[in-house]
């Protein structure tokens, strides 16, 4: 979760991997977004002496659609390039790097960027990883200097960041179990469990991001205000590693091998089978993935393996009504009229997007609510996605049943619906978030972690 | 007196060819052969269809156009079913896609 490793074959190519998208009205610039890619998951700080990096030979794209067609209206495209400066040693740095053009720095990236095929910034220096207080003695303000402005509003940042997603992966994927309320599991006829805090598995391991704020008006249309986001990652049709160079060759034109939009969308409700064909098409394709939103499997697991907590769940799922709700959260936005003075309906093509209406201000931060919409937070997800909301217990919570009073108004969701958690909050996350672009923490140190 | 190498190098370029065709990536369908090389002597082929180095990435599909040009760096060929003479190749950006029984049948006996 929410896409980290989560269809077999991406799950091979972590370079590739798209892990989350966020998408919402920067607090601190409020007439910009902010539109964010995690890739490389669940990196382990101290993984040098090659320490992670962005793939050369991947095409990175963040896609925006205005006018809900499920197709990218702008897409900002990302191409990296890698350089040695002595090939003849086996070192990443030779000495303290203190600044991006250190003579110590060895081995390093950088990138240009264009929007919708224009060129809108060449050259630009990723920072290295976070090595330790010997190599990277200032990291901070050392990845401060890699926060690049294009002009026209628009800023960049390319580079390691703390995984700033909170989730209990150990436990979730251990057949759906939620340690605070692990004593009501099923456990298969196993001892009985005793309820227990959540343990963040995402803590203290970094990601590679992809960061840019662009103003509102370059990414929506006028009067239309909701915009579709979701990430794309490309590699060409051919690679042969030619043993006499030692090296990858590629040829051939991108497809596109990994996609995220909707946190959790292909990681829980696509089935395993076709989850690598999901990363292949784009959003205005998911039509033929509907089923798995509106008939969520996982809806129907969460009866059995918490026997008698969710009764009105159960009901509702072996009534087979088509879960509308989910439908309206995923697939198209919320349309009018559902929650007072609140849409972001982008009509009727079913696309998996992270939709975000940008008319909505953003909430100041002591008024926020982790749970965004559920939480009455209409600046949160699902209306965009910000660094901080909970979005396992938001959709865990939706696929329980709290939200389809939107669609049926007697429905009573059970009362476990509503309390649904893995136990963690962005307090789980040791590396503070900043409250300034590219908003993302700063990235462990393979000093300090794994301690 | 041979030396070492004089010795292994028949066994090394089998190798080299063996790694060269087990790692042709691409669908790969039963009866198939894939070939990459620097350059193809193309016997007249039939141009079924090709693509210009700038496809359309964000559909992850590309237009079909041929820039007419030779283009620089290798050409990677997959044969896709030797029976039916269906290749692709690969250069640069591009693709093309063409339908040759006999440049199939050759290249399927060059690698034996």
């Amino acid at each position: 979760m929410s896409s980290h490793r989560e269809a077999p074959e991406i799950s091979k190519d972590p370079v590739a991997d798209s892990t989350d998208v966020y998408a919402f009205v920067s607090p601190d610039t409020p007439g910009r977004v902010t539109l964010i890619a995690n890739y490389i998951p669940l990196q382990s700080p101290a993984g040098g002496p090659n320490f992670y990096e962005f793939g050369d030979d991947v095409l990175y794209e963040i896609h925006v659609d205005n006018n809900g067609d499920g197709r990218a209206d702008v897409s900002f495209q990302f191409r990296f390039r890698t350089t040695v400066r002595n090939p003849e040693t086996f070192l990443y740095n030779t000495g303290p790097i203190q600044s991006l053009d250190s003579p110590n720095w060895n081995r390093r990236q950088s990138y240009d960027v264009s929007m919708s095929g224009r060129t809108i910034g060449a050259g630009l220096a990723c920072p290295p990883c976070n090595i330790g207080p010997l190599s990277t003695p200032d990291y901070g303000a050392l990845a401060a200097q890699a926060v690049h402005q294009l002009g026209g509003g628009i800023t960049v940042f390319a580079g390691q960041r703390a995984e700033g997603f909170y989730v209990d992966l150990g436990a979730i994927f251990d057949l759906g179990d939620l340690r605070p309320f692990e004593q009501l599991h099923a456990t298969f006829g196993l001892p009985a469990l005793v309820a227990a805090p959540g343990v963040n598995a995402t803590n203290n391991v970094n990601v590679h991001s992809i960061a840019i704020q662009v103003p509102v008006s370059a990414l929506t249309r006028s009067g239309h205000p909701t915009i579709g986001v979701w990430t794309t990652a490309s590699r060409q049709r051919v690679r042969l590693w030619d043993a006499d160079q030692g090296e990858n060759v590629d040829s051939g034109p991108f497809r596109q091998v990994s996609r995220l939009g909707n946190p959790l969308v292909n990681e829980v409700l696509i089935p395993l089978g076709h989850k690598d064909q999901w990363n292949s098409l784009p959003p205005s394709d998911d039509k033929r993935f509907a089923s798995y939103v509106t008939q969520p499997g996982l809806a129907a697991l969460l009866p059995v393996l918490y026997p008698g907590v969710f009764p009105s769940l159960a009901a509702l799922v072996k009534s087979a009504k088509p879960r509308a709700d989910l439908e309206a959260i995923l697939l198209t936005g919320i349309p009018s009229g559902v929650i007072p003075g609140f849409t972001n309906f982008t009509g009727p093509v079913l696309a998996d997007m992270l939709r975000l209406n940008t008319s909505v201000p953003p909430t100041p931060s002591a008024k926020q609510s982790i749970y965004g919409l559920l939480g009455g937070d209409a600046a949160g997800f699902p209306n965009g996605r910000r660094v901080t909301d909970d979005v396992v217990a938001i959709e865990l919570r939706a696929l329980a049943g709290v939200t389809y009073p939107l669609i049926e108004a007697n429905f009573k969701p059970d009362a476990a619906a509503g309390q649904l958690t893995d136990g963690l909050t962005p307090a789980s996350v040791h590396a503070p978030y900043l409250g300034h672009f590219p908003y993302l923490g700063v990235p462990y140190s393979g000093y300090d972690e794994p301690s | 007196m041979p030396s070492q190498d004089a010795k292994r190098a028949p066994e090394e370029a089998g190798e080299r060819r063996l790694s060269r065709r087990s790692l042709l990536q691409g669908a790969a369908t039963a009866g198939a052969a894939g070939l990459a090389a620097t350059a193809i002597g193309a016997a007249g082929p039939a141009l079924a269809a090709s693509s210009p180095p700038a496809p359309d990435r964000s559909s992850g599909r590309s237009s079909g156009r041929s820039s007419g040009r030779s283009p620089a760096g290798p050409i990677m060929v997959h044969v896709r079913d030797t029976r039916s003479g269906d290749i692709e190749v690969f250069a640069g950006t591009s693709q093309a896609r063409l339908r040759d029984k006999d440049l199939a049948a050759r290249i399927a006996r060059a690698i034996g």
